[in-house]
């Protein structure tokens, strides 16, 4: 299994919305860095996506169980 | 009978303020320290920019503290939550039964390489009273070109603020006649404006509908001042003829032993419904100063040390994580950004009166700090009436 650089924990965060928190870590972040998102607000598996497309860094995994969404990315662009 | 605890409170913002007046005197000795003594009502701060306001913006902490807190004006620089002492910067350590940590967040501008001359040169809403007012002359000296309000960090206070700004801009600039010669654009990492959807839904239309141009994904990297540039990691650029810039925000500057109990930014990792910082059962963080994932504002602030009051008395409190965001949309039109753990953002219709309620609150702050046992009933009844999962329901 990929392991995660940093994980990113936004589970229950509705308001601002984990895609605040992927930005953080994306700020944050090394070329080559592994960056896991623990979520469950709905919308972010579609924003995720939308992320991916416009910077160019790769989703290596996006999966949802139980209501709970988790992303792996890695950063290759910066 | 117990013995009274002694409780320390880092921070005489508005949790910190809250929580010293919530503790009964004869239960708890009751000390807060502040470094410089004063509660201010940082959401004006968005008025005195965009608006021009002079209103008085801080209260001095002995007036809205009970007589029975002990008042310490002192830098705290460190704290051992081990052993249980803080040390102050003149090396005077005191010890606690119980610390609460609310140091609020600091602005940091060194995060960008350039941010820091543009903010000097165009002022910020994020920081001071003078800052806020050199944003007001930005945008009293801009007769035509590109206004630039972006989103550089989503670790910011208040969510709603960078619009709000977007919006106060757009309606100043109509005022003075001149939007057909000033073009003012919006710029946030996020793929879109507000980053919660639902709430994104109500107040993006607006955003276009006043002809605010909307940048999506620009992740602010660095700024070149001279050139008046900015470029994102995503590889765009904008260019501006004065730009507004919401700055990164860290937590309080200061030592925590073990070292591990911050994330990276300086924010304090406790649990979300307890907010007991991570490994400690007689310490917590509230409000702005906490990595707890949730808006950093006000309400937060206050709902959180009611909660840590009550579980210093010995209940089994919890947070609901409720956020309870007024956001002005310019032209006396506000809508509020409700949701917290259990429920999404609700798409919370704007009106006038949501913005008169906002203009209300400004007018009570300090007399709910003071007395929160008198405006409980209030808050009570509107947060029960408000409450998310009811409001889903209306508004979907």
């Amino acid at each position: 299994m990929t392991q995660a650089t940093r994980t990113v924990d936004a589970r229950g965060l509705s308001c601002p919305g984990p895609i605040t928190e992927l930005v953080k870590a994306y700020r944050n972040s090394k070329m080559g860095d592994i960056i896991e998102v623990l979520a469950t607000d709905e919308g972010f598996k579609q924003d995720v996506q939308a992320w991916i497309r416009k910077t160019g860094n790769e989703l290596i995994e996006l999966k949802e169980e139980n209501g709970e969404i988790r992303a792996l990315i890695r950063i290759v662009k910066r | 009978m117990t013995a009274v605890k002694n409780v320390v409170i880092i921070g005489g913002g508005a949790g910190g303020a809250m929580l010293a007046n919530r503790l009964p005197s004869d239960e708890f000795n009751v000390t807060l320290i502040d470094k410089e003594g004063y509660n201010y009502y940082l959401p004006w701060l968005l008025y005195v920019a965009f608006k021009g306001s002079r209103r008085e913006m801080k209260r001095s902490l002995e007036s809205i503290l009970k007589p029975n807190v002990r008042l310490i004006k002192s830098t705290v620089t460190a704290i051992n939550l081990s052993d249980k002492w803080i040390e102050l910067i003149n090396g005077k350590r005191i010890n606690y039964d119980y610390v609460v940590i609310a140091a609020g967040a600091d602005v940091d501008d060194s995060k960008i390489n350039g941010l820091h001359d543009l903010m000097v040169r165009y002022g910020n809403y994020y920081t001071n009273e003078e800052n806020a007012l050199k944003v007001w002359r930005t945008l009293n000296s801009i007769k035509e070109g590109t206004l630039l309000i972006a989103v550089s960090d989503p670790k910011h206070r208040c969510p709603p603020s960078p619009m709000e700004g977007a919006f106060l801009a757009e309606e100043f600039i109509r005022s003075r006649g001149l939007s057909d010669k000033v073009k003012v654009v919006f710029a946030t990492p996020y793929p879109r404006p507000y980053p919660a959807e639902p709430m994104n839904e109500v107040v993006e239309p607006i955003m276009r509908e006043r002809g605010i141009e909307i940048v999506n994904f620009f992740t602010l990297d660095y700024v070149e001042p001279n050139k008046q540039v900015m470029r994102s990691l995503e590889g765009d650029e904008l260019k501006y003829d004065a730009a507004i810039v919401v700055p990164p925000h860290v937590g309080a500057r200061l030592k925590y032993y073990p070292e591990d109990v911050i994330d990276s930014d300086g924010f304090v990792l406790a649990d979300k419904l307890t907010n007991r910082i991570k490994g400690f059962d007689d310490a917590f963080v509230i409000g702005d100063a906490s990595a707890v994932p949730v808006a950093k504002t006000g309400v937060t602030a206050h709902l959180e040390a009611s909660v840590v009051a009550r579980i210093l008395m010995g209940e089994d409190a919890k947070n609901s994580g409720r956020t309870n965001c007024p956001f002005d949309l310019g032209y006396g039109l506000g809508t509020f950004v409700i949701g917290d753990y259990y429920t999404p953002v609700v798409k919370y219709p704007p009106n006038k009166i949501n913005h008169m309620m906002k203009m209300a609150f400004a007018a009570i702050y300090w007399d709910m700090i003071k007395y929160p046992e008198l405006w409980d009933p209030i808050f009570d009844s509107f947060f029960d009436a408000t409450n998310p999962s009811i409001l889903k329901r209306i508004y979907g």
